[in-house]
C-alpha cells in the first residue's frame, strides 16, 4: 500500500508520525524541565541547610540530626563540613569522600574523587559552612523524578495512536463498504448504491453514480423491450410463411402452385423487410455518437437519389412520383442516416397512395417535404403512428410499422423536427422534416 | 361445417382461408374485431370460431368475452402471437376452448379444430360407428360393411354436419348454412341431392328424414 495513494494510509501515517514526534518533543521538554527544577530544589535545599547550620557552633550529632543531616554513612547525599576561621574542621558528616576546604563562597562545582560536586559555602564570623552534593547522585535523583513526569505521556501515546487508528478507519469504513457493495454486483445489477452514512465528500460522487445507473437502467430496459417487441412482431410474418409453405405442399395443379409460390415469395419479402427495418431502427437508436462522421449533406441530391431508387416501384403501382421543388441546401449530418430517412418517407408515401395518385418530394429551405394524395393520417392517430410496430387499422399488408419510428429516431439525432399534417395541395399526408437553421 | 375466421393479417388470412376450404369447411373471413362481433351476432350457425387476438378496432379478447356474455356456446380456437403464460391464462379464462400460438403447424390446427367440434357434439370417440357404417372424420374415410365408400366434398359436408349432432334434426336451411359461406351461390335443392347421394352410398337407415322438419342421424 503506497502511502500517497491511500487516503487512509496518508491520514494514518501523518497523524501517527505527528503523535510520535509530539510525544517525543513533549517528553524531552518535560524531562529537561523536571531536571532543571530538581536542580533548583536541591540547590535551595543545600543553601537552606548551610544557612541553618552557621548559626550554631560547635555542632553535635543531635544538632546535625535536627538540621536533617543524616550522619549515617549509608546516605551519601549531602556532605557537610564546618571550619573555624583558622581552618580547623570542627564538623563533618561521615563519608568516604574527603573534600578539601573550599574557599569560594556561594555555589560552585568542584571536581574531586573522580566525580563532580556541587558545593555551597557560607561564612560567618565564627565559621565556614560547606554543603556538598555529588552531582552524579543528584543527576540520578533528578532523572528519576523527570522520568516519572514523562511516564504518563509514554502510556498515553500508544492509546492515542490506537484511538486515531480506530477513528480514521471508522470514518473511511462507509467508503470501503460502498466499494465492496459495487464489487459484489452482477453485470446487470444497476440498482442504486446506498448513500446512507457516507461522508459529505463522497456522497455527491455516489449520488451522481446512482443517477448514471438510473440512466443506464432505462436505456437497458428500453433495449430489452425493443428485443421483446421485435421477437413478437416477427411471429406474424413467420406464421404466414409456415402456412404459405403448407399451402404450397398441398397445391395439386400448376396454377395453384404458382399462386402458392407467389404468396410465399411475398411472405419472405415481408419478413426480410421487417428484419431490415428492425436492424436500421436498432442501429439508429443505439448509436448516438457512432456511425459515419457528420458532414455537409446536400438535401436536393438526397431527394433525387431516393426518387431514382423508388421510381420503379411507383410506376409499377401507377403512382406519379416526382421532385416538385429543390432548393440547393446542405445540412450537417450523417449521409447514410439521412438517406434512410428520406427513403422511408417516400416509400411510405408511395405505399399508402392508391394507384393514380401523386407523391411530391420537395426541399424548401432546410426542410424536406413529402406530400401525397393518399388517405392521409387521421388526427387522433398522428401521435401513435410513431410507436414501433403501430399499424393503422386496415392498412397495407406489407408494412412493418417501423418506418415512421425510424424517421423520428434519425430526425431527433439531427436535431430536426418531424411534423405530420394534411397536404393542402394533394389532399393526403404532408410529412415535413425541418432541420435546425444553423445546421 | 361452417367456420368463422377472424384474422387481420392478410397473408395469413388468405392462406388459411384456402386451406380450410380445401378441407371442405365453409369459411367466412373477417379482418377486425367489430366485424367479428357483427358476424357472430347475426349468424348463430358457426361450428367453430378461429380467433386471432391482436385485432384492429376491437381486441379478440373483447370479442370472446362478448360472445360468452351472450351465452354463445360456439367453440372458439384462439390462434395468436401472444405467447406469455399470463396471456394464455387470460384467453382460456375468457372463454376460449383452445389456445394455439403462431406460428403453428397447419395439420395440428386442423386436428385441434376436429377435436373441438367433436367435443361440442358431445362425442369423445373420434370414430363414428353406426351398425355397419364406420366414419372417420380425421381421414374422411367411410367404410360400409368393411368396404370404403367415396363421397363428394359436399356430401361429406352434409354427413359431417349430421353426425356432429346425433339425434338432433337439422332443417334444409340449417344444412345449407353449414355448407355455404357468404360468397357461395346455393341452388335450391342442393341439399336433397346430397342426401340422396349419401343414402345411395351408405344405405338408407343412417340418415333419417323427419317429415316436414329435416334430417337427422340417430343417437347411438
Amino acid at each position: 500500500m503506497k502511502v500517497t495513494h491511500s487516503l487512509r494510509g496518508r491520514l494514518l501515517w501523518f497523524l501517527l508520525a505527528a503523535i510520535i514526534i509530539a510525544a517525543i518533543a513533549q517528553a524531552t521538554i518535560a524531562y529537561r524541565t523536571a531536571r532543571g527544577d530538581a536542580d533548583e530544589i536541591f540547590d535551595y535545599h543545600m543553601q537552606q541547610m548551610a544557612l541553618a547550620l552557621r548559626s550554631s557552633a560547635p555542632l553535635s550529632n543531635t544538632d546535625a540530626a535536627r538540621a536533617g543531616i543524616d550522619a549515617d554513612a549509608e546516605n551519601n547525599e549531602l556532605l557537610v563540613q564546618v571550619w573555624t576561621p583558622d581552618g580547623v574542621q570542627i564538623f563533618r558528616t561521615v563519608s568516604r569522600a574527603q573534600l578539601p576546604q573550599h574557599a569560594v563562597l556561594g555555589f560552585s562545582n568542584v571536581k574531586a574523587n573522580g566525580t563532580t560536586f556541587r558545593i555551597f559555602s557560607v561564612q560567618t564570623s565564627s565559621q565556614t559552612v560547606q554543603v556538598a552534593q555529588d552531582m552524579a547522585v543528584r543527576r540520578n535523583m533528578a532523572g528519576n523524578l523527570a522520568l516519572r513526569t514523562v511516564g504518563p505521556i509514554a502510556v498515553l501515546m500508544p492509546i492515542l495512536m490506537l484511538v486515531v487508528w480506530w477513528v480514521v478507519s471508522g470514518s473511511l469504513e462507509p467508503v470501503a463498504r460502498v466499494r465492496t457493495q459495487v464489487a459484489a454486483r452482477q453485470a446487470d445489477d444497476l440498482s442504486p448504491v446506498s448513500e446512507s452514512g457516507l461522508p459529505d465528500e463522497v456522497r455527491p460522487l455516489v449520488h451522481e453514480l446512482n443517477l448514471l445507473f438510473g440512466r443506464v437502467r432505462t436505456a437497458f430496459a428500453a433495449q430489452q423491450h425493443f428485443v421483446a417487441d421485435a421477437a413478437h412482431e416477427l411471429r406474424t410474418p413467420l406464421a404466414a410463411l409456415k402456412l404459405q409453405v403448407a399451402s404450397l405442399e398441398r397445391a395439386e395443379h400448376p396454377e395453384a402452385r404458382q399462386v402458392a409460390i407467389g404468396r410465399l415469395t411475398a411472405g419472405i419479402e415481408r419478413a426480410t423487410r421487417l428484419v431490415e427495418q428492425l436492424l436500421v431502427l436498432a442501429r439508429q437508436e443505439a448509436s448516438a455518437a457512432g456511425g459515419s462522421k457528420a458532414q455537409q449533406v446536400a438535401l436536393s441530391e438526397l431527394a433525387r437519389r431516393t426518387i431514382g431508387d423508388l421510381i420503379g416501384v411507383a410506376q409499377h403501382k401507377g403512382v406519379d412520383l416526382g421532385l416538385q421543388h429543390a432548393d440547393e441546401v446542405s445540412v450537417n449530418g450523417q449521409a447514410d442516416a439521412l438517406m434512410i430517412l428520406m427513403r422511408n418517407l417516400v416509400d411510405n408515401a408511395v405505399k399508402y397512395t392508391p394507384p393514380g395518385g401523386t407523391v411530391d418530394v420537395a426541399v424548401r429551405g432546410a426542410s424536406i417535404v413529402v406530400e401525397d394524395s393518399g388517405p392521409g393520417i387521421a388526427l387522433e392517430e398522428r401521435e401513435r403512428v410513431f410507436d414501433r410496430f403501430y399499424r393503422i387499422a386496415g392498412s397495407e399488408a406489407a408494412g412493418s410499422g417501423l418506418g415512421l419510428a425510424i424517421v423520428k429516431a434519425i430526425a431527433e439525432r439531427h436535431g430536426a423536427t418531424l411534423t405530420l399534417e394534411q397536404s393542402a395541395r394533394l389532399g393526403g399526408l404532408s410529412a415535413v422534416v425541418a432541420f435546425p437553421k444553423h445546421a | 361445417m361452417r367456420l368463422l375466421l377472424v384474422e387481420d393479417d392478410v397473408m395469413i388470412g388468405e392462406v388459411v382461408l384456402d386451406l380450410l376450404r380445401a378441407e371442405h369447411y365453409a369459411v367466412d373471413w373477417v379482418k377486425d374485431g367489430e366485424m367479428a362481433d357483427t358476424a357472430l351476432v347475426q349468424s348463430q350457425s358457426y361450428d367453430l370460431v378461429l380467433l386471432d387476438l391482436g385485432l384492429p378496432r376491437k381486441d379478440g379478447i373483447e370479442v370472446l368475452r362478448a360472445m360468452r356474455a351472450r351465452k354463445d356456446r360456439t367453440p372458439v380456437l384462439v390462434a395468436t402471437a401472444r405467447d406469455s403464460v399470463s396471456s394464455r391464462i387470460a384467453g382460456l379464462d375468457a372463454g376460449a376452448d383452445d389456445y394455439v400460438l403462431k406460428p403453428y403447424d397447419l395439420d395440428e390446427l386442423l386436428a385441434r379444430i376436429r377435436a373441438l367440434m367433436r367435443r361440442s357434439a358431445g362425442r369423445a370417440e373420434p370414430i363414428f360407428e353406426y351398425k355397419h357404417i364406420t366414419i372417420n372424420p380425421a381421414t374422411r374415410e367411410v367404410m360400409v360393411d368393411g368396404a370404403p365408400a367415396t363421397l363428394s366434398a359436399r356430401e361429406w359436408a352434409v354427413l359431417e354436419a349430421l353426425i356432429a349432432r346425433p339425434g338432433a334434426v337439422l332443417s334444409r336451411a340449417q344444412l345449407e348454412e353449414k355448407l355455404y359461406s357468404w360468397r357461395d351461390e346455393v341452388s335450391s335443392n342442393a341439399v336433397e341431392v346430397y342426401i340422396h347421394g349419401l343414402r345411395k352410398k351408405l344405405g338408407s337407415d343412417l340418415i333419417q328424414n323427419v317429415r316436414g322438419v329435416g334430417y337427422m342421424v340417430p343417437k347411438l
